[in-house]
């Protein structure tokens, strides 16, 4: 925090390292796009830009909330975004045809991408509104379900299996930290196996060959594996320093599908080696740990909770797709956030700043009125 | 949650409100600590992936698009051989479901190469797998599948196709059904063909497409006419030693070599000894001048008679009756002076050439299927005499081209290559036969055989402007321990242009038999030498060289030996020619 009479109380109340962390991350982005697009800010860097910093303008603009306006939001929001899920879904019946946009006349929004923070908000609201002697009570359970199940099948029918699988795990690590009893995480992914052995047992041939392709894509170099030798060889070839700024043939001659979207990563560490996947992971990891820090510091349940779930989006998306890119991980098709091509993911990710900035203010606002 | 001591509720509230905050707490650190794993995790496998897989990615299409084995290209990149995704037509007996006398008529009708009845057979074998067709047309799969029997297969597999089917057929050999290469070049490079970081780059031979398809069709063209058992032929760069074209007649289709019969898969270039007659006496006149045996052009030697050497006589095919001098006894291909040559020149002078040559074993070039020449067991007087001239020493067509090459480009042996010279493939040193200025004598010597003006066994072949030189020979056909004397193994070796030699070309026919227009003769310089002519006309342009009559091989030093060369003599026309122009 920065204490100097000159600049205004508000803006010096901003977080910089991580605003300067966040801009550092989408500057490395947008010279990426650039190399991408052969040394061109057209048509991705510029665009790209211009969005991230109309975004960063929202999400300071969000920082100024309190925690109690934030609360009152959750619900009305929910329901909102239950609705537009379900509109959706009913104008691409209509359209005929996989639909994932609406389009509200001046901007196409995509309810689907918004409803990853707004997932955690909510359980977080209601492990808040939850008596604390509840918690170990079958009533914390169902309704956290039904929350996640509702806008997670929607999602899934778009179909949307990386959106749709960020929400599950962004609700059931809200449901983890409010304190759920362990029994009940480790029944359910024990239950998992035989449940999936029996499913097993009763597929074809055919559809086991689709299971097995998508858990392990190399298996199928010249379908789905394609996209994930393409990546590997790409960021291989980058070796510890990269070819350079530029200097990328993979990416620049079209070999890894999905350069400037979902692998860009691959397409990143071909440029800049390494050494500069290290250190975009490193900035990544900056912010969500200081998002788990201000989880940490927060003094109120629906903070915490709030906080630590919007932690925890981030880190999903980033580690999902590092794992996607590198062949750890099935192709879902979720974006690098702030570095790869698109606006949602960038809009999510400033809303979930906006949001852990004005908790990490809303604590300091009342250490500091007491001290 | 009752307790012994009574509390406030407010109170109790406020304990397990601090509880749950401190039970987030912990999770939340659980949470953190499962993150950093993960983070691991992906620093390892980015780790493992840069450091890795940067090797194997010398490719950029990668694993999915290379192909399953590399492709052989010609010299100027013409696809000799690729792999294709074929569909394959199976038989899984055991699975069988519909009515097999239904099924098997219904293939019957499809693919008649066998009757129902057959298939039947094949439908109740015991054999897990059984190939019905490979390489087969969509049609075809098509209505395989519509007779809808799960025991039938239908797979895309990788074929090995050679678009240009019997073009440089025992140059590229063939594959075997899995894949790897059992015959010619598909044999020697695969490793290589197969190797994941080199495959996606093709192979370039030295081959030339367009001059192999012209050689394949005069050789054949001469084959046919001549009804010969056999044909072999070649063009070779005199000095890197690389092969332009070679064809063995007959042929095979590599695409489906298991049709022809066996002696058509011998590549008679490498694989076969002949005995290759008068083309050794420019090897004998080479060595003799290079050892000082033969010092002057003008040197006589006595051809009134034939040479009796105890049981043996040797004579020629068309007696001079008098003394011959070096370019004279080389134009008519003089058996007696060459014999007093060899006889000059003795057994370990011959033979020290012969192996400086490569005769003493099988041809240096790439290819595994190869024959060791056949010397003779006995080295007596008239041996010596005998292999002078090339009878009693069998060599394959390749080892007689290597040797012309090094004779006439400035004395120095190189082994022939079937693989384009370059970077990866560089001319060898090689190693001095002969003198340049010997060399330079050799060519003069054999232009002249060819030139008309001098009248000599080659000049059937000669083409304006393309200073051909080179060498007629015909032996008897060696067969069951002796020789067989109404057929011939007729020959042609020769290089051009002359002046600034480039290309060495041969021909060898394998029994031919006489037609009309030949008036009965078979020897090399009826049945060979036009053929060498029109082949020349041919692929001369192609190669580079230039018809030009203003230059030619400088042999105003020799014309002058010759007897009475080309001023007027008897004009001698039919059989009476034709007994003239003999090898």
């Amino acid at each position: 925090m920065i204490r100097n009479s000159l600049v205004p109380a508000p803006l010096a109340q901003l977080p910089w390292l991580i605003i300067l962390t966040i801009v550092g991350i989408t500057g490395f982005g947008l010279a990426v796009l650039y190399s991408a697009a052969g040394g061109s800010l057209q048509p991705w860097a510029l665009g790209q830009g211009l969005r991230f910093f109309a975004f960063l303008a929202g999400a300071v603009a969000l920082s100024r909330l309190k925690e109690a306006q934030i609360k009152a939001a959750v619900v009305p929001a929910y329901v909102i975004l239950v609705v537009a899920l379900v509109f959706t879904e009913l104008i691409g019946k209509v359209a005929g045809g996989g639909q994932r946009w609406l389009n509200l006349g001046i901007i196409r929004l995509q309810p689907s991408e918004l409803m990853k923070p707004l997932i955690v908000l909510t359980l977080a609201r209601f492990y808040d509104m939850l008596p604390a002697g509840e918690i170990r009570r079958w009533n914390a359970i169902w309704p956290a379900l039904a929350l996640i199940g509702v806008p997670a099948a929607l999602i899934l029918v778009q179909p949307d299996l990386g959106t749709a699988t960020m929400v599950v795990a962004g609700g059931i690590t809200v449901m983890f930290l409010a304190g759920l009893p362990l029994r009940l995480f480790i029944g359910g992914a024990l239950s998992v196996l035989p449940i999936g052995a029996g499913a097993w047992s009763m597929m074809h041939a055919y559809q086991r060959n689709r299971v097995l392709i998508f858990l392990d894509p190399e298996s199928d170099p010249l379908g789905k594996g394609y996209h994930i030798s393409q990546s590997k060889i790409a960021i291989g070839s980058g070796g510890l320093f990269g070819k350079g700024f530029l200097q990328g043939t993979q990416s620049h001659l079209d070999y890894l599908p999905e350069g400037h979207t979902d692998f860009v990563f691959a397409t990143m560490a071909e440029e800049w080696g390494l050494v500069g996947g290290v250190l975009l992971i490193c900035a990544f990891l900056i912010v969500i740990w200081w998002g788990l820090g201000v989880a940490m510091r927060a003094e109120t349940r629906f903070g915490k909770l709030a906080a630590a779930g919007l932690s925890t989006t981030i880190f999903f998306y980033v580690a999902v797709n590092l794992m996607m890119v590198m062949g750890l991980a099935p192709v879902v098709g979720i974006p690098l956030p702030l570095v790869s091509y698109g606006g949602s993911a960038v809009m999510t990710v400033l809303i979930i700043l906006g949001l852990l900035m004005a908790i990490d203010r809303g604590q300091r606002g009342s250490h500091t009125s007491f001290g | 949650m009752t307790g012994l001591v009574a509390r406030p509720d407010r109170v109790r509230l406020a304990g397990q409100r601090q509880q749950s905050l401190a039970l987030v707490h912990f999770r939340l650190m659980v949470v953190m600590l499962l993150f950093l794993g993960v983070v691991g995790v992906i620093a390892l496998r980015l780790l493992y992936v840069s450091i890795f897989v940067g090797g194997g990615a010398s490719t950029p299409a990668g694993d999915g698009l290379l192909p399953a084995r590399g492709d052989i290209v010609d010299r100027n990149g013409v696809p000799l051989a690729t792999t294709i995704q074929a569909w394959s037509i199976g038989l899984h007996p055991r699975q069988l479901v519909n009515d097999a006398m239904e099924v098997s008529e219904k293939l019957a009708q499809l693919m008649p190469e066998h009757s129902a009845a057959q298939y039947f057979a094949m439908l109740h074998s015991n054999k897990s797998f059984i190939y019905l067709r490979r390489r087969a047309t969509p049609e075809l799969v098509a209505q395989v599948n519509a007779i809808g029997e799960p025991a039938l297969a239908l797979a895309q597999e990788p074929e090995r196709l050679y678009p240009q089917t019997t073009l440089a057929a025992h140059v590229l050999g063939w594959t075997d059904i899995d894949g790897r290469g059992v015959f010619g070049m598909e044999k020697v490079l695969n490793n290589r063909l197969l190797d994941p970081a080199k495959r996606g780059q093709p192979v370039a031979l030295s081959i030339d497409t367009r001059v192999q398809a012209a050689l394949e069709e005069e050789l054949s063209a001469a084959k046919d006419k001549f009804t010969a058992a056999a044909g072999s032929a070649l063009v070779m760069d005199v000095h890197t030693g690389e092969v332009i074209a070679m064809v063995s007649l007959p042929t095979f289709n590599p695409n489906d070599p298991g049709a022809t019969g066996i002696d058509s898969l011998r590549n008679n270039v490498t694989q076969s000894v002949y005995e290759l007659g008068s083309t050794f006496k420019a090897i004998t006149l080479a060595n003799a001048i290079d050892s000082g045996v033969v010092t002057s052009m003008a040197k006589k030697y006595d051809a009134t008679a034939p040479l009796q050497i105890g049981r043996f006589k040797i004579h020629d095919e068309e007696p001079a009756g008098r003394w011959l001098d070096i370019p004279e006894m080389f134009t008519k291909s003089s058996n007696i002076v060459t014999a007093r040559i060899a006889d000059e020149l003795g057994q370990s002078r011959e033979t020290a050439m012969f192996k400086k040559l490569g005769f003493g074993a099988p041809p240096e070039i790439e290819l595994t299927a190869k024959a060791k020449p056949l010397w003779p067991t006995y080295w007596g007087r008239t041996t010596v005499m005998t292999v002078g001239f090339g009878h009693g020493i069998a060599v394959t067509p390749l080892n007689l081209a290597i040797s012309y090459a090094a004779l006439v480009n400035g004395g120095t042996y190189h082994p022939a290559t079937l693989i384009k010279r370059g970077p990866d493939n560089p001319v060898p040193t090689g190693h001095r036969v002969i003198s340049e200025a010997t060399s330079a004598r050799i060519r003069q010597l054999l232009r002249l055989v060819v030139l008309p003006a001098a009248d000599g066994t080659g000049k059937k072949a000669d083409v304006p402007g393309f200073r051909l030189g080179g060498k007629t020979g015909t032996a008897e056909k060696a067969q069951g321990g002796g020789y067989n004397k109404k057929l011939n193994v007729s020959t042609f070796a020769g290089v051009f242009p002359m002046d600034d030699p480039k290309y060495m070309i041969m021909m060898t026919l394998d029994g031919p038999h006489a037609t009309a227009d030949t008036y009965g003769w078979t020897t090399a310089a009826w049945v060979v030498g036009p053929a060498i002519g029109r082949t020349i006309s041919r692929i001369g342009p192609l190669l580079g060289v230039i018809p030009d009559v203003s230059h030619d091989v400088d042999e105003s030093d020799l014309l002058p030996l010759l007897w009475h060369p080309g001023i007027a003599k008897p004009k001698l026309t039919g059989a009476a020619a034709a007994a003239h122009d003999k090898d």
